[in-house]
């Protein structure tokens, strides 16, 4: 029974042993959960005539670090997480404009602006002070960021439930002042892009309909136009996230609305007044209007000079009291003030007002502020109407990532199309001055809500960045459909057309691709773990060792293996010895 | 360093088996042989249970616990134990005592089972970037598995091998080797009906490896006793 003691002693022995193992374990790592996979944009990268702008890389594979690390520690193998409420721009700037070495930055969008998810959009969990804070603030980063040339990937995600948790993790770690590094833990934000490459002969989709108007018997002069223009892509930050609800979603929503109530004018013959309409919708918009310019050029000479004057619509969605009407002709010009005060007229009766602003326009200058100024150019009257007061900036106020579906004002959209409505119809049928209202509401003709409610919906989800919008694309097929309205009925001689011009956009601008990739997100264990691991596993087997050959040789024999074999001359002594006594 | 990871828990895993053949008297009489027939033994009667569990078994579409399917798996777990009782007695092995016998079945046994059912897992999951602890924790289970295994060879060895056992033991023998042949469904029990995680189950399984461990060396050493 003794030689049962030691065996029960080791057995009790190696269970502690194991228990003190898993202690160990678990008082190094937290327990973790599985991978998680989120959906991130990356920022734009393009090059204007070469100089290169946004972000340059794709690929990450760094330790996430937040806000809160060791002033003075090395980021250069850290990705930040940043999200957008907690943002502080100053910070931002400074990392950006000194260059100094960051592994990447990850932005956290709230999912206020997540127009691909319809509870958490549509929630009202924000006062308007916040949502409009929060839209200055991004507004602010879209711009420091487009015009910065960014040598290390930046995406934009958007804050969900996984996402918090990792970046609480993260910042309780920071906190604590353990920094970020591959020997502590932590974790790892892996992207697998392709490397960005440049789109190669961008397309950029222009698409006209056309109204005819009614031509007297034995008149062969040809009727004067009117054109109502709209350019329909954007340009953000996000490529991938960039739906420009304002700029220019209101006036392409505006543009299909004219479009429908005045071929519903036109179906009648008796009501088919003596203009022709061009309805244009154009591509290229932020790239100096490269768009309309092309499509203005595929007219001829007289086309062009048919054309009264156009009207171009931009970012006519979130105004409250003034609209403007910007020109580059100047306002002592008979026609113009001929233009301005049929609309102000208009405008007064509705109940606003609406100012004129005039720019002078540079031929050598080859930005173009706004999309009149192309009709300009080739000495066709045009306007632009917008909300802006001032022009904007190159790549400016292009559908961002801050114009969101949340801050445009429905009614103001209807307010401008019956503005623009109401205009155009007075000159037409020569009402100048006299107060005819023609779309007026609860009649056939009344601007139509749930129509623009509809359109503006589609708009607010479909990023529409020029070069990344394919010939086929369904929205621009749907575009050429919604213009082809089919409310009313056909007659056998009143021909629309809608047509639909390919062209490439000017080699000023390259765009690249990779816009959006999936990100994820690895909880690591640190070396160090591993290292303890194995140093308690080799102990564990040790351990293990020596109780199997206690128990079942004997301790001699475990002690036997360590000492050396005692030397010939001993034993062969030793055995003479015992040789010696028989 | 996740190679290093996957060799952590590859030494958890099968290092106990080396270190119990080179640590007992198994290395010193060279009973390499019977082990490796001991493994090819449970390779064929793994693959007689999967043809039997296809054949019988309904794939399930809830995770819920059915007992007439579980109680199914378990009469097919019991052709482990005619494995068992295959190696230990109709194998001819060379002359070594029964001591050493079962010990050297057992171990092949053992480890024949973690290689089929743990390499293949560890070898892609435990590379990949993320940590989780459960290939340490299929190590552990391995570990319990190799106890188990040996208890339940010393036990067939008993019932199959010695003729004489005191009349007032032989039940308890038997009840042992019914629990331990029945370990598997009791652990599939605790982890669906009643929603234990992996580290307790493996916890559970380490405790009673041991207990049975120690059970079936105070019964084999009460067997001993009258022939010794």
């Amino acid at each position: 029974m003794s030689s049962k003691n030691p065996r029960e002693r080791q057995m009790l022995e190696s269970i502690y042993s194991m228990i003190a193992l898993v202690f160990i374990l678990v008082t190094c790592v937290d327990l973790c959960d599985a991978a998680t996979v989120v959906d991130v944009y990356r920022l734009i990268q393009y090059d204007i005539s070469g100089v290169p702008f946004g972000s340059r890389f794709a690929t990450l594979n760094h330790h996430a670090g937040s806000l809160h690390f060791a002033p003075g520690a090395d980021l250069s193998r850290t990705v930040l997480v940043i999200p957008v409420r907690e943002l502080n721009i100053t910070f931002v700037k400074e990392y950006i404009s000194q260059r100094k070495p960051l592994g990447g930055l990850l932005f956290l969008l709230p999912q206020m602006f997540n127009f691909g998810n319809r509870e958490a959009a549509t929630e009202g969990k924000y006062q308007i002070h916040e949502k409009e804070l929060m839209k200055t603030v991004l507004a602010e980063l879209e711009r420091l960021l487009i015009h910065a040339n960014i040598p290390y990937p930046v995406y934009f995600a958007f804050e969900d439930d996984d996402i918090d948790a990792v970046l609480a993790d993260v910042k309780r770690s920071d906190v604590s002042g353990q920094p970020a590094t591959a020997t502590t833990g932590g974790y790892k934000l892996v992207v697998s892009a392709p490397e960005p490459k440049k789109i190669v002969s961008p397309s950029i989709t222009n698409i006209q309909g056309w109204l005819p108007g009614l031509k007297a018997d034995g008149d062969p002069n040809q009727l004067p136009t009117i054109a109502i223009v709209a350019s329909y892509d954007t340009f953000g930050t996000a490529p991938a996230l960039s739906v420009g609800s304002d700029s220019n979603g209101s006036g392409v929503v505006a543009l299909l609305e004219l479009a429908r109530l005045f071929s519903l004018l036109y179906s009648n013959p008796k009501t088919r007044g003596r203009y022709n309409l061009l309805f244009g919708l154009t591509s290229g918009g932020p790239y100096n209007y490269n768009g309309t310019h092309k499509w203005l050029q595929s007219f001829d000479q007289r086309q062009r000079e048919s054309i009264d004057y156009a009207i171009c619509l931009n970012s006519i969605g979130s105004w409250d009291n003034e609209l403007w009407i910007h020109v580059s002709k100047p306002p002592e010009n008979a026609f113009i003030k001929q233009i301005f005060e049929g609309f102000s007229t208009v405008a007064e009766e509705l109940g606003f007002e609406v100012g004129l602003k005039h720019k002078k326009i540079n031929i050598s200058n080859p930005r173009v502020a706004w999309e009149h100024e192309q009709f300009s150019k080739l000495r066709v009257t045009a306007a632009t109407l917008s909300e802006l007061s001032a022009a904007p900036e190159l790549l400016e106020s292009t559908g961002g990532l801050s114009d969101s579906r949340h801050f445009i004002n429905e009614t103001a959209i209807v307010r401008s199309i019956k503005l623009v409505a109401e205009s155009i119809a007075r000159h037409i049928y020569g009402h100048q001055g006299k107060n005819i209202q023609i779309f007026v509401d609860n009649t056939s003709l009344a601007v139509n809500s749930p129509y623009i409610r509809s359109w503006l919906d589609l708009l607010s989800k479909t990023p529409r960045v020029a070069p990344f919008l394919s010939k086929n694309d369904p929205f621009v097929t749907a575009l050429k459909k919604a213009l082809l309205t089919a409310d009313y009925c056909e007659l056998e001689d009143h021909t629309r057309e809608v047509n639909v011009h390919y062209e490439v956009l000017d080699g000023m601008f390259t765009l690249y691709d990779s816009t959006k990739a999936k990100l994820n997100i690895y909880q690591v264990a640190s070396v160090t773990f591993d290292l303890l691991l194995l140093l308690v596993l080799g102990s564990y087997l040790i351990i293990l060792f020596t109780f199997l050959v206690i128990t079942t040789r004997g301790l001699d024999d475990l002690i036997s293996l360590f000492r050396r074999p005692p030397s010939r001359k001993n034993v062969i002594s030793a055995m003479e010895e015992f040789a010696g006594y028989y | 360093m996740t190679l290093f990871h996957f060799f952590n828990c590859a030494i958890l895993t099968f290092g106990p088996h080396a270190v119990y053949y080179s640590a007992t008297p198994l290395s010193e009489y060279d009973t390499l042989g019977t082990s490796v027939k001991a493994a090819l033994v449970y390779l064929g009667t793994a693959l007689v249970k999967l043809v039997c569990l296809a054949t019988f078994l309904k794939v399930s579409e809830n995770d819920s616990f059915d007992p007439y399917q579980e109680l199914l798996h378990a009469l097919i777990g019991f052709i482990d134990v005619a494995g068992l009782y295959f190696a230990l007695t109709q194998l001819t092995h060379r002359n070594i005592s029964q001591n050493h016998k079962f010990q050297a079945v057992g171990l092949g046994w053992a480890f024949a089972d973690s290689v089929l059912h743990r390499l293949a897992p560890l070898w892609v999951g435990s590379r990949g970037l993320e940590f989780t602890w459960d290939y340490i924790l299929q190590g552990l289970e391995a570990n319990a598995n190799l106890v188990f295994s040996i208890s339940l060879a010393a036990l067939g060895s008993l019932m199959w091998l010695r003729k004489n056992k005191p009349k007032t033991l032989i039940p308890i023998i038997y009840a042992c080797a019914g629990i331990v042949a029945t370990m598997p469904s009791i652990t599939s029990y605790l982890r669906r009906e009643l929603g234990w995680h992996f580290p307790k189950v493996v916890g559970f399984e380490l405790f009673t490896s041991l207990m049975m461990a120690f059970i079936s060396l105070q019964l084999f050493s009460a067997c001993q006793r009258p022939s010794s």
